[in-house]
């Protein structure tokens, strides 16, 4: 009777083995793929996958046609990316790299089977220097201070005031952020820029914020 | 011993100095114009940048304004462009630039400020 049972369970952690293996399996073959058609689409003909970047100068940064996603998995929240690929409406007013022309929203859009795909695969790809589990999405009120108040954020990033969009044009918009952004990657970028985009058109505020104050704008950013 | 202590305090000084103020990109001033503050202010000075939507709470300054420029000394803009429009009594729209540019651009960008004015 004790043989029986042990058999029984012996059976049973075999077959949660066997199941664990194909579930792994799975995963790392969606990985695999999303690799596969990231590389097909040449997405990397524009964004940058291999971190950190090297970027020394205004021109190195010019050359660029894309946002880096070499930490697109601490930057991202999975579930809005695999949507967004599927319906990639323009986050950046402007193209790309220009203060000039209009983003002209001619992202490449993928299938659903494609969109998860290449999301799971980007998912992969994050940066050590966005330390997860920091920052909580939250109305921070000092965060709202700074972002509002001690620093005109909304003059170069378009956010919500009231129930109207308004604010500048050549950041990326901050509207439903928290739904894109992970705050942990927001806090990183601003207290060390240069480990996560070295060159850019934003003043640097790591000196210019103290630490609390660069956490609470990333909270109240990512509550957005 | 003397020698070594003062030669370790210049060191540790001009360490500190370089820490502390912004990190450039070697860039010449008028490529800092047009990187950073033609988002708001134009390409060509006029304040006119993508930035200056018609919802902003402030305008931001012409710099092709011979006469409201002239108003201003260097140290006033150097101090603007570093510690941004709030610690000289204007908007904080205006964004500290003093960890993004080194001194010597923020001092050499004044003098391109200057050009464009002609003042």
């Amino acid at each position: 009777m004790k043989l029986i049972k042990v058999y029984q369970k012996l059976t049973v952690v075999f077959f949660s083995m066997v199941f664990t293996l194909i579930l792994a399996g799975t995963a790392n073959a969606d990985v695999a793929g999303g690799q596969k058609i990231f590389e097909a689409k040449e997405c990397g003909a524009c964004h940058l996958t291999k971190g950190p970047n090297q970027d020394k100068t205004f021109e190195d940064k010019l050359k660029r046609k894309g946002p880096d996603l070499w930490f697109a998995g601490s930057k991202f929240k999975k579930e809005w990316l695999v949507k967004w690929l599927q319906d990639p409406k323009p986050i950046r007013q402007m193209a790309y790299n220009s203060i000039e022309k209009k983003n002209p929203g001619d992202h490449s859009k993928l299938s659903g089977k494609e969109a998860g795909d290449v999301t799971d695969y980007l998912m992969t790809l994050t940066s050590k220097d966005v330390v997860t589990g920091t920052i909580q999405a939250k109305k921070d009120l000092m965060g709202k201070m700074v972002f509002e108040k001690k620093q005109g954020c909304y003059g170069c990033h378009s956010s919500m005031r009231g129930a109207k969009v308004a604010g500048g044009l050549t950041g990326p918009s901050l509207v439903d952020a928290g739904k894109r952004l992970q705050g942990d990657w927001i806090y990183a970028y601003l207290k060390n820029p240069q480990a996560i985009i070295p060159v850019k058109r934003m003043p640097t505020y790591a000196g210019v914020l103290n630490d609390s104050e660069m956490k609470s704008v990333a909270s109240y950013v990512a509550s957005f | 011993m003397k020698k070594g202590i003062i030669s370790g305090v210049i060191i540790i000084v001009l360490a500190l100095c370089f820490v502390l103020q912004g990190q450039g990109f070697g860039a010449s001033p008028g490529e800092n114009y047009k990187w950073y503050c033609a988002q708001c202010h134009g390409l060509n000075g006029k304040g006119d940048g993508p930035n200056a939507t018609k919802e902003q709470p402030v305008t931001p300054r012409d710099h092709t304004d011979t006469k409201g420029m002239s108003k201003l000394t260097d140290a006033d803009i150097e101090n603007v462009i570093r510690d941004g429009g709030k610690a000289t009594g204007k908007s904080t729209m205006m964004p500290p630039w003093g960890k993004t540019m080194t001194d010597a651009e923020i001092k050499e960008l004044v003098k391109y400020l200057r050009q464009l004015c002609k003042c």
